[in-house]
């Protein structure tokens, strides 16, 4: 056809092909948006959404921690936090922001760095925490004003905990600080976040659960530019419950004065003291020197702070009256009276004629301070006749009739009084302290049982070892009457409202299984202790009983790194206060107390003049009678 | 050959024969794209919520500048195409006039040189010169259509074309130089050209790769390593990549509704209005806006397609075909682009983007084809 060669021009397969690359071009189009917008559409919707909607938590306060009346001992005051939003950061700006952030911080730029990388790790949409610190309201501005200089870093509205009386209840109280990445993994889903700060010992790791808060969240439409648009939707955090604690802080602080008086006076190095109401296991004060200042663990602790801490050997973070074990001395005794009394080889009568102050067994000697002469139950106690107790726990020559009550039964009423083990306090820490006996020892030491192990169990020492808590539980289980209490620190919960959602009362540990009138023995040899002038207590307005003790435990000499001499010695005083107008046998002791001085002087021992004695009474009468003006 | 055939363009044919054959498929699709591009530009607009005037006002401007382009379509399509020819030095010369003055005088933006302000409008003379290309390559090809298997004449298409993409790359615009070479090869190809030739070129540039990378711009450069992979940097040189995928994907089948994107408006999705324009519509009208635009577009080829394969003669032919090749290639670059099947240049989506000046040169070009289609031989394919 002629019209075909005139239009040769017109190639008919390369429109085929022209066209087929049209279908072709449109075709495969269709397809991949068919993949990104059918097949995969809710992923990069659920995408878009996570660009434009950001959820921001909004931090709870913690709850407050009061003292019994509502003295308030941990609050809070306004800081502010510097976080980073991962997701808002280029990799490329990275560096740069790290090292200006490095800069107004005052932190290392590498350390910054790596905190983030690791939070674009694990969720580069959650903000990361880089103040080691609060900052203050200047810093923050500055951040928050020039965000150009500074992108993807937030800065948010924190809370800091603050401690009133810091370094008097810190061994309580313990501190919260920054969660770390072990804890989080584990606590995650129970919301807590990278920002997190949390309970780290004491108190507040005890009942983190209730002072936690609840965040709230905040969600915000941004551009990006990562301005906020717009707030979406707001929830707003609940701030923590508040812990009430049974301590009265003017207990606390009588404490306080006389312990501290003493550690000045170079009379001891370290103190124990804990006073607690019999009746209920409440706890009315604790104290334990030397404490440390809990608000440089919030407000983040300098290297220098840290290293003063580990260079004071009195170990200023322990709290000793739960996490530290010592020879009880003599105190120790009401143990082996009880043991006596209650395997029935003993009663209030049985005599032991203490001729000598010393007593030979097997070729050794064993040692009392005085020859008393002829004692009974209450005297021997009394006085603490070190050889009337040796002779009540494995016999000897000067009680030839006596049937000795042994270590078994030791190791029965001492572990019923809550000796070698927790008294559960609720306080974390805690020590188990030592109950000795024949099978402890081989176990433990691989050797058999002497005598002489059981001489100095039954006056307190040799392997008996005691938390100051303990010894005072075991003494107020006397005072009332048979009761172990589990001690505790906690009155009540209240929430923001200031409703009590949560009674703490008493817990029982155990009845023990002795007679009343065997502790009443005790009691009124405890009360024989202070009015025989053994513990002696001049122009006393309180009919105080108590028992001494005193240990030889450790170096005695040298000075410790705080500088005061090392002397060796403790002294003990546990004590109750039997209400005034009835017999002090009568199990109805409002308070019992235990003070305890570490390395005291040794012209202050036992024979002589037991510091513990005196800061008793004084505290007592302080308490007491200050209590009704 | 026809008798009536008379010297003045504008009386080559009885009026009715040519009013007859105005190809109704290229006007309807036309007018369909060019009211979708308005409607797409209110859309982007009124959901930007850093704008704070009317969004009408760039749809007036919009339907302005269609205003102008449809009578721009209008007048070109009253013209025979011969003209074109006629003049084809002449334009060559005013192509390269045109991109040579974007350099001397153009207005930066976004770090590129490419648009001349006049009279308070900015210009992208590229795009009319990309047209214009058309036409002058068209003419060359027409001209040694029984000669195309000659090395020569490609090669000498090859010098026509070098001096323009070379002033577009100067810009810098690698995407406009690149729609220059896909039209090249396309009229290349419908004129006749061996396949060996075509495919010898494509290889001899594949080969050559090393030494073009070379010469790129460093963003141009992390551009197509941030194609190959968006995730290597996705805060840097893959953030538009990802963002776009995720306006894209996040349309799902029917959309956000209009006005109701939130890529675009939040500034996820940056140029949203030109470049990345296809992302904002697939976010807003789903796989059903983006299926409906593609039907459009590809109803317009093909009646382009026809068009020149029922063109009287091979210019006209070559036209219709160059405008074919040059829709198809901003098509597939600009949404490929968006979904990540391309490489990011800054390509318009005919009709769809905002700019008056990538318009009005289409119009233009498609005023171009009907006048190509007025003035066919005789209707020969049904």
């Amino acid at each position: 056809m002629v019209r075909d060669e005139e239009r040769a021009f017109a190639r008919p397969r390369r429109f085929i092909a022209l066209g087929l690359s049209i279908v072709v071009v449109f075709t495969g189009l269709t397809a991949r948006l068919y993949d990104l917008q059918i097949t995969n559409g809710s992923y990069y919707r659920a995408l878009s959404e996570q660009n434009r909607v950001l959820r921001i938590p909004v931090a709870a306060e913690r709850g407050s921690i009061t003292d019994r009346n509502g003295y308030v001992l941990a609050r809070n005051i306004p800081g502010f936090a510097i976080t980073v939003l991962p997701i808002d950061l280029p990799r490329s700006k990275q560096a740069g922001l790290s090292s200006a952030l490095g800069a107004v911080l005052g932190r290392d730029p590498a350390e910054l760095d790596k905190i983030i990388d690791q939070q674009r790790a694990r969720n580069p949409y959650e903000p990361v925490k880089v103040s080691a610190k609060p900052v203050s309201r200047d810093i923050a501005l500055v951040l928050s004003e020039r965000a150009e200089l500074f992108p993807s870093v937030r800065v948010e509205a924190e809370s800091i905990r603050s401690y009133v009386d810091a370094t008097l209840y810190s061994p309580v109280m313990g501190y919260v600080g920054a969660i770390t990445e072990d804890e989080l993994n584990d606590l995650r889903e129970k919301g807590y976040l990278p920002t997190d700060i949390i309970g780290r010992t004491g108190l507040e790791l005890q009942y983190e659960k209730y002072l936690r808060g609840q965040y709230g969240w905040r969600e915000i439409e941004r551009d990006a530019a990562q301005r906020e648009i717009k707030t979406l939707a707001y929830s707003a955090p609940t701030t923590g419950n508040s812990v009430a604690l049974t301590i009265d802080d003017r207990l606390q602080k009588l404490l306080d004065g006389e312990l501290r008086k003493g550690v000045e006076e170079d009379k001891f190095t370290q103190a124990v003291g804990v006073a607690m109401n019999p009746q209920n296991g409440e706890i009315l004060a604790m104290v334990s020197i030397p404490g440390y200042d809990n608000n440089w663990f919030v407000q983040g602790i300098t290297p220098e702070q840290m290293a003063s801490l580990n260079a004071d050997d009195r170990h200023p973070l322990v709290n000793k009256a739960v996490g530290d074990i010592y020879p009880p001395g003599s105190t120790f005794k009401m143990v082996t009276a009880l043991s006596a009394l209650s395997a029935g080889t003993a009663t209030r009568s049985t005599v032991v004629n203490v001729t000598s102050t010393v007593m030979t067994v097997s070729g050794f000697n064993f040692y009392d301070w005085r020859a008393h002469g002829p004692l009974n139950l209450v005297d021997g106690y009394a006085h603490s006749s070190d050889i009337y107790f040796y002779t009540l726990a494995g016999g000897g020559p000067m009680g030839p009739n006596i049937t000795p009550v042994g270590p078994d039964n030791i190791y029965k009423y001492g572990s019923m009084l809550g000796f070698g083990a927790k008294t559960g306090i609720d306080l974390p820490g805690e020590a188990k302290g030592i109950m000795p006996s024949p099978a402890w020892k081989l176990e433990n030491l691989g050797e058999e049982w002497t005598i002489g192990n059981t001489y100095h169990e039954a006056i307190g020492q040799g392997f008996d070892a005691v938390t100051p808590m303990q010894l005072l539980n075991a003494y107020a289980a006397v005072a009332n009457g048979g009761t172990l209490y589990t001690p505790h620190l906690l009155k009540e919960v209240r929430d923001t409202n200031g409703n009590v959602v949560y009674t703490q009362g008493p817990i029982v540990t155990r009845k023990l299984d002795m007679k009343p009138e065997d502790l009443a023995t005790i009691r009124e040899g405890a009360r024989k202790v202070v009015t025989s002038g053994h513990a002696p207590m001049p122009g006393a307005k309180l009919p105080i009983a108590g028992k001494t003790g005193t240990a030889e435990f450790g170096e005695s000499n040298g000075k410790d790194s705080a500088g005061r001499n090392k002397l060796g010695f403790h002294n003990w005083f546990v004590s109750f206060l039997p209400q005034q107008d009835l017999p002090s046998t009568e199990p109805n002791a409002q308070i019992a107390m235990v003070i305890f001085t570490y390395d005291s002087s040794k012209s202050l021992c036992e024979l002589c003049l037991n510091p513990a004695v005196g800061i008793s009474q004084r505290i007592y009468e302080a308490y007491v009678l200050g209590n009704k003006k | 050959m026809d008798i009536g055939r008379a010297a003045s363009p504008l009386h080559d044919r009885p009026h009715a024969r040519r009013f007859d054959q105005v190809d109704p498929y290229l006007l309807i699709a036309t007018f369909l794209l060019i009211v979708y591009g308005l409607v797409m530009t209110y859309s982007v607009t009124a959901e930007s919520r850093t704008f704070t005037g009317d969004p009408m006002q760039f749809v007036i401007r919009g339907a302005l500048w269609a205003a102008i382009g449809l009578a721009v379509m209008v007048a070109v399509a009253m013209f025979d195409y011969a003209w074109l020819g006629t003049f084809a030095p002449l334009l060559y010369i005013g192509t390269l006039g045109l991109l040579g003055i974007v350099l001397a005088i153009g207005q930066e933006s976004l770090g590129a040189q490419r648009s001349v302000n006049f009279g308070g409008l900015s210009f992208q003379f590229s795009e009319v010169g990309k047209v214009l290309m058309i036409v002058v390559l068209a003419k060359y090809f027409a001209d040694r259509h029984d000669k195309i298997g000659s090395p020569l004449v490609i090669a000498g298409g090859l010098a026509i074309l070098g001096p323009a993409v070379a002033l577009v790359y100067k810009q810098p615009d690698l995407g406009t130089s690149l729609v220059f070479i896909a039209i090249f090869f396309g009229l290349a190809f419908m004129a006749g050209a061996r396949i060996w030739q075509l495919v010898g070129m494509v290889a001899i540039a594949g080969a050559s790769f090393p030494l073009i990378w070379s010469f790129l711009k460093a963003y141009q450069q992390s551009r197509l390593t941030a194609f190959m992979n968006p995730y290597a940097d996705p805060q840097g040189a893959g953030w538009n990549i990802i963002q776009s995928l995720i306006a894209v994907g996040s349309g799902q089948a029917t959309g956000k509704g209009l006005t109701a994107g939130t890529q675009s408006p939040l500034g996820y999705l940056p140029i949203a209005e030109s470049d990345f324009v296809f992302a904002g519509l697939a976010e807003d009208l789903g796989f059903v806006g983006a299926v409906i635009l593609f039907a459009l577009y590809f109803a317009l080829l093909i009646a382009a397609l026809r068009i020149a394969f029922r063109a009287k003669d091979p210019f006209g032919m070559l036209l219709g075909s160059g405008i074919v090749a040059m829709l198809l290639f901003q098509i597939l670059v600009n949404v490929g682009m968006a979904i990540s099947l391309m490489p990011v240049t800054g390509i318009p989506l005919p009709f769809i983007s905002h700019g008056g000046s990538s318009l009005v040169s289409i119009c233009f070009a498609l005023g171009v084809l009907q006048s190509v289609s007025m003035r066919r031989e005789a209707p020969a394919l049904g």
